[in-house]
């Protein structure tokens, strides 16, 4: 049995929070977060429904990995996802009926979203439960807080306010207002908003991506220089 | 032979993976229908009182299985205000192809004993273009007797024109058949 890497359950967790972000390193599931992001309520709802599905699928496919042969592969994957899908939908509808109002269609289309088939596919088939379930943990909370930074700046910058308690009742309704209302830009509301914010987000990350690349290309240039040096020296204090 | 048995094999394993999911979402139905259900009255309820004002109650409830009327569902008549002049709410389901939508469409009678559109109140709302149907077509009509004369191209065009005849068909309804009762 091969031996297991240190930190490989850390690291798996942490790899769909940030290095292997589903919506902003894979650019997957974007429909439902341009959708879903009006409010920071609605995203963390979406993210919460997302990320119970995605752990049932996975832990349930890794549990059926030996018995599902190739051939049923897919359609044995989309009856598994679909179920929890129809499952949370059911239970969203009866005890959190805002939530599902405000969700509408979107709970459904949890079930062609390429995430949850993808890590179905890509991982929970080959890997044992407990990596499947860690696996999905981060994913979906990586997915999660994609949403949630969406959500935060088109909520500020199209209400100029957060409010809370609308979808989820048993906080009392609040309204945190940051920018009076006559400064809100509605337009971050509307789809167009959310593609920019989007945008927006993709290019701050590309930004700090290619600076790291680059100081790390930099310091492992002046490493290279350093031990040519060091060589150069050694050789000549040789010679003498 | 193996083959065959292979064969066998994986389409009883699909089989069973089915009949497991059926299985599993039916035992949900059956623990979540109540609540449902329940979710939905104190939607109609609320839809009703968002209608109709504070105090509404429901005087009767009455199925609508008119064919000619096929996005009307169900009938509410409302308590009378202090004019004495009917009031009801229809709750109506449509679709197209961008979704499902239903509303519970307020109708009420004018001192002439005709029935003209007041305010509707949405249910559940399906549709793919939802927020923009609601924040560009349904916000702007409601509680606006003269809805025919808004535009329905708001960005949810086809969601806002099977609106529109959702209420124009309960205004018909309640002319035609509430009015003759």
């Amino acid at each position: 049995m091969m031996k297991r890497e240190k930190g490989y359950t850390r690291k798996n967790f942490l790899k769909g929070i940030i290095a292997e972000n589903p919506l902003f390193v894979s650019i997957l599931g974007t429909c439902p977060a341009l959708a879903t992001t009006k409010t920071l309520e609605a995203a963390i709802g979406m993210g919460l429904l997302f990320t119970v599905v995605l752990i049932c699928s996975n832990v349930l496919v890794s549990l059926l990995r030996k018995l599902i042969s190739d051939e049923i592969r897919t359609p044995a994957y989309i009856v598994i996802i679909a179920t929890f899908v129809t499952m949370v939908k059911m239970f969203a509808n009866a005890f959190l009926p805002d939530l599902y109002s405000t969700l509408g269609v979107f709970i459904s289309l949890i079930v062609v979203n390429c995430i949850v088939l993808g890590r179905a596919e890509a991982y929970a088939s080959k890997h044992n439960v407990f990596d499947s379930l860690i696996d999905a943990l981060g994913m979906g909370l990586g997915y999660m807080v994609a949403l949630i930074s969406m959500a935060f700046f088109r909520e500020l910058l199209g209400t100029g306010a957060f409010t809370f308690g609308k979808i989820f009742t048993f906080i009392p309704e609040t309204e945190l207002r940051i920018i009076p209302k006559d400064y809100a830009i509605s337009l971050f509301q509307q789809p167009a908003g959310a593609f920019i914010v989007f945008a927006v987000i993709l290019a701050v990350i590309a930004f700090i991506n290619n600076r790291k690349n680059e100081l790390k290309a930099y310091k492992e240039r002046q490493e290279k220089i350093r031990k040519a040096q060091e060589a150069k020296a050694q050789a000549e204090g040789g010679n003498k | 032979m193996a083959n065959a048995k292979h064969y066998v094999l994986t389409s009883l394993t699909l089989g069973i993976i089915a009949a497991s999911a059926a299985g599993i979402i039916g035992l949900t139905n059956f623990a979540t229908k109540d609540r449902i259900a329940k979710n939905e009255k104190q939607k109609i309820r609320d839809g009703i009182v968002s209608i109709f004002g504070t105090g509404s109650e429901i005087l009767n409830e009455f199925e609508i299985s008119d064919k000619n009327y096929n996005y009307l569902v169900y009938g509410y008549q409302v308590k009378n205000d202090d004019s004495g002049l009917n009031r009801y709410a229809i709750k109506t389901l449509g679709s197209n192809s961008y979704g499902k939508i239903s509303l519970l469409v307020g109708v009420f009678e004018n001192s002439t004993h005709e029935y003209k559109f007041g305010r509707l109140s949405i249910i559940a709302d399906e549709q793919t273009y939802a927020s923009t149907l609601e924040d560009d077509y349904i916000d702007v009509i409601n509680g606006n007797e003269n809805y025919d004369n808004i535009d329905v191209h708001c960005g949810a065009t086809y969601g806002a024109t099977l609106v529109r005849n959702m209420i124009d068909m309960t205004v018909s309804y309640a002319n035609t058949v509430l009015g003759s009762e």
